[in-house]
């Protein structure tokens, strides 16, 4: 017979007249006899009373009293289970509730408790609260003795160099002269380019283009180049001026006249501009001054196509289209020494970023030498045939390489490495001579400017740190290999954005 | 008093034995720092102790950090308020806890003297040294069965002490860093006249293998 009040109830209803009168009796009996416990007949409805204590936990909980649980399964939130310590914090848990103080038995009871669970009550965990230091080196065991499955390690890496250009803009009006130097890289990563009689800058970061100057009547832009710091812009006009402009502001700071004939080329050194001119003069300008023609240095019977500062200031190459080339020290007039193996116009000049005294020289059409020297010594130390015309010369300060541009017949950029002298890769670059190149500012990328209306940008010296991690093609298709360069090497953060291909007009 | 003359009198006192038990952990904690290549190996440098070569690292900013704490723990162990240390080594990037060495110390009691028994003979060095030797030689040996760690990690120091110990500002309190799933290797253990040091090493269990 079930013990149930429920179901007690329940027959109660269902029983017959008889039986319910009967058994409302019993009922009223059992209320009347409650308080005294007596053996189990019928148990009143709605409790299991009488020997309560022992019924009520036999039983399933009925509906109604749904809601008890046993006192310790509370669930809470707890951050890391596999972690933690599991019977201590159950325990503390359960401890924190009481507000009974602890007399000596409890105490020696809890003791007991949490020896028999495993848990110290009187122990704190404690962690020293500093850091410890970190060592940024790699452990060469590990790069060493790494199975050859992961490539993480820079060595692994291979260098991509594209054919074909990272960007190209469009660039007409060119104005096709040998002797000319229409395009220079500033610092703040500004491109400055002569075209015709306008001066145009483009702003690799950003890709915005203005123009900066427009010259009067039948004068032409012969030269620009940036200051080092790359706040200032110098002009080289058709009619021997050369203008100063601040490119922040785009307004021109001073002219300095003087010139003969038209100013071809130019080098700064910190506050001292030279001009080569057409007439074969080269002048010092100090561009503070007033009177700021501070030296005239004449060794050149034809034009001034080629000139260059040393990066220490010490010494100023020189070459003209008389085939020389002509070293001068600063502090003096005339020429160190000259040079005249070169057969043709020198207009290439470059100096070595890693080796101060080496400079590399290019001879024209006629001559197609690189040649290199040691400009402490004034020896000759290699030359190259590069087969064509060499229009200008590019070291890399990242590796040991050297990038010639050239003309007639394939108009293309050669890439040599340095001492070896052997061609890495040639990349067709124009369709017509590659007339001007620029270096951008963080040495990875090469910008060459030819007739074809087009000024591209080449990633050849891209650093090795983006290679090794891998980068993804973003615009450039790869294209097959000709020599060492296969696959991708653009970075998305690189200089140049490449969402925005932009023109120039 | 040095110690060795401490132990050539008679028995070790307390405070003498929490030097050897602490120069013990550090020469010991580094030492599981080179195995396991938490700092590379140019930045350690071979120092004799205990007639065994044992790798110590030379970097200024790890050696002061290493003392820094040994100080703490040398003077709980003098006043036995410690009794466990264990040394974590954490994944930089994950904070999770890869391996966890484990060392338990006990303060051994005084010998209850029976009439008519000799007290125990005061520990000799040749015997301790030998002990303490056959833990490193193990610390050494657990490469074998430890797994490789490829990730950068660091380390953590924790101590169990008595909550009536003195903790400077310096330690805070912590969770006991335990690994999930871990498995537990026991090392050898040592033990001075006054202390007992035990060694365990638990490491996460490779998942690739079961």
């Amino acid at each position: 017979m079930s013990e149930n009040p429920q179901k007690v109830l329940h027959s109660g209803s269902n029983a017959t007249v008889g039986q319910a009168r009967t058994q409302s009796r019993a009922l009223k009996d059992e209320r009347l006899a409650r308080p005294s416990p007596r053996s189990v007949g019928r148990p009143g409805p709605g409790s299991a009373d009488g020997t309560a204590s022992a019924l009520r936990p036999a039983g399933p909980p009925s509906p109604r009293s749904k809601k008890t649980k046993p006192a310790a399964q509370y669930d809470r939130f707890i951050p890391n289970r596999s972690a933690m310590d599991m019977a201590s914090s159950q325990f503390n848990i359960a401890r924190a509730d009481s507000d009974i103080p602890l007399d000596g038995a409890s105490i020696a009871y809890q003791e007991e408790v949490a020896r028999a669970c495993g848990v110290s009550i009187n122990k704190r965990i404690l962690k020293f609260k500093e850091e410890a230091p970190t060592s940024e080196k790699d452990d060469l065991r590990q790069v060493y003795s790494r199975p050859a499955l992961k490539s993480s390690a820079p060595t692994g890496a291979k260098r991509r160099i594209l054919n074909t250009p990272e960007r190209v803009l469009d660039a007409p009006d060119l104005v096709d002269d040998y002797y000319l130097n229409l395009l220079d890289w500033s610092l703040g990563n500004t491109l400055a380019i002569g075209l015709d009689q306008s001066v145009y800058l483009w702003n690799a970061t950003t890709g915005d283009v203005n123009s900066l100057c427009q010259l009067e009547g039948e004068a032409y832009i012969a030269s620009v180049k940036w200051t080092a710091d790359g706040t200032y812009l110098a002009i080289g006009t058709s009619e021997g001026d050369v203008q100063i402009w601040d490119a922040e502001s785009q307004s021109k700071i001073r002219t300095m006249a003087g010139h003969q004939a038209r100013v071809g080329v130019m080098s700064w050194e910190r506050h001292v501009l030279s001009s080569g001119c057409q007439d074969g003069s080269i002048w010092n300008h100090d561009v503070r001054i007033a009177n700021h023609k501070t030296a005239e240095l004449i060794a050149h019977s034809s034009e001034v196509c080629g000139l260059t500062w040393r990066s220490d200031g010490a010494l100023l190459a020189s070459g003209g289209n008389d085939n020389l080339v002509n070293i001068w020290d600063a502090r003096s007039a005339v020429p160190k020494f000259t040079k005249t193996q070169h057969t043709a116009a020198v207009r290439a000049l470059a100096w070595s970023p890693w080796q101060l005294n080496l400079l590399a020289s290019g001879g024209g059409s006629y001559d197609r030498h690189v040649h290199f020297w040691n400009t402490t010594t004034t020896a000759r130390l290699n030359s190259i045939d590069t087969g064509s015309q060499v229009t200008s010369i590019q070291w890399s300060s990242e590796y040991r390489e050297l990038a010639t541009s050239h003309g007639f017949p394939h108009n293309h950029l050669a890439l040599w490495s340095y001492p070896a002298l052997t061609k890495i890769v040639d990349i067709p670059a124009h369709d017509t001579r590659v007339l001007h190149t620029a270096m951008s500012p963080d040495g990875q990328t090469i910008a060459t400017a030819a007739c074809d209306e087009s000024l591209k940008f080449w990633r050849i010296f891209e650093t090795r740190s983006k290679c090794g991690k891998g980068s993804k093609a973003t615009s450039s298709v790869a294209a097959a290999a000709s020599g060492a360069g296969v696959g991708t090497g653009a970075s998305a953060a690189g200089i140049l954005d490449m969402s925005r291909p932009s023109h120039i007009r | 008093m040095s110690v060795q003359a401490q132990l050539t009198k008679g028995k070790i006192t307390l405070k003498g034995s929490a030097r050897i038990v602490t120069e013990f952990f550090m020469y010991g904690i580094n030492s599981i720092l080179f195995q396991r290549g938490i700092y590379p190996v140019e930045e350690f440098e071979v120092k004799k102790k205990y007639g065994l070569d044992i790798w110590v690292s030379n970097d200024q900013q790890v050696q002061k950090y290493l003392e820094k704490i040994m100080n703490s723990v040398e003077e709980w162990l003098s006043m036995g308020k410690i009794n466990k240390l264990v040394l974590a080594v954490n994944s930089r990037e994950a904070r999770e806890t890869l391996e966890r060495w484990q060392f338990d110390i006990q303060l051994v009691d005084e010998e209850v003297v029976v009439a008519g028994e000799q007290p125990k003979p005061p520990k000799s060095e040749k015997a301790l040294r030998l002990e303490i030797q056959a833990i490193f030689r193990q610390i050494a040996a657990s490469v074998s069965f430890l797994p490789i760690i490829e990730e950068k990690c660091t380390f953590n120091i924790l101590v169990y002490a008595d909550s009536d110990a003195e903790v400077p500002t310096t330690w805070t309190d912590s969770d006991p860093l335990h690994i999930k799933n871990a498995e537990q290797v026991r090392l050898r253990s040592f033990s001075t006249d006054a202390h007992r040091v035990e060694a365990m090493v638990a490491y996460r269990r490779d998942p690739d293998l079961c």
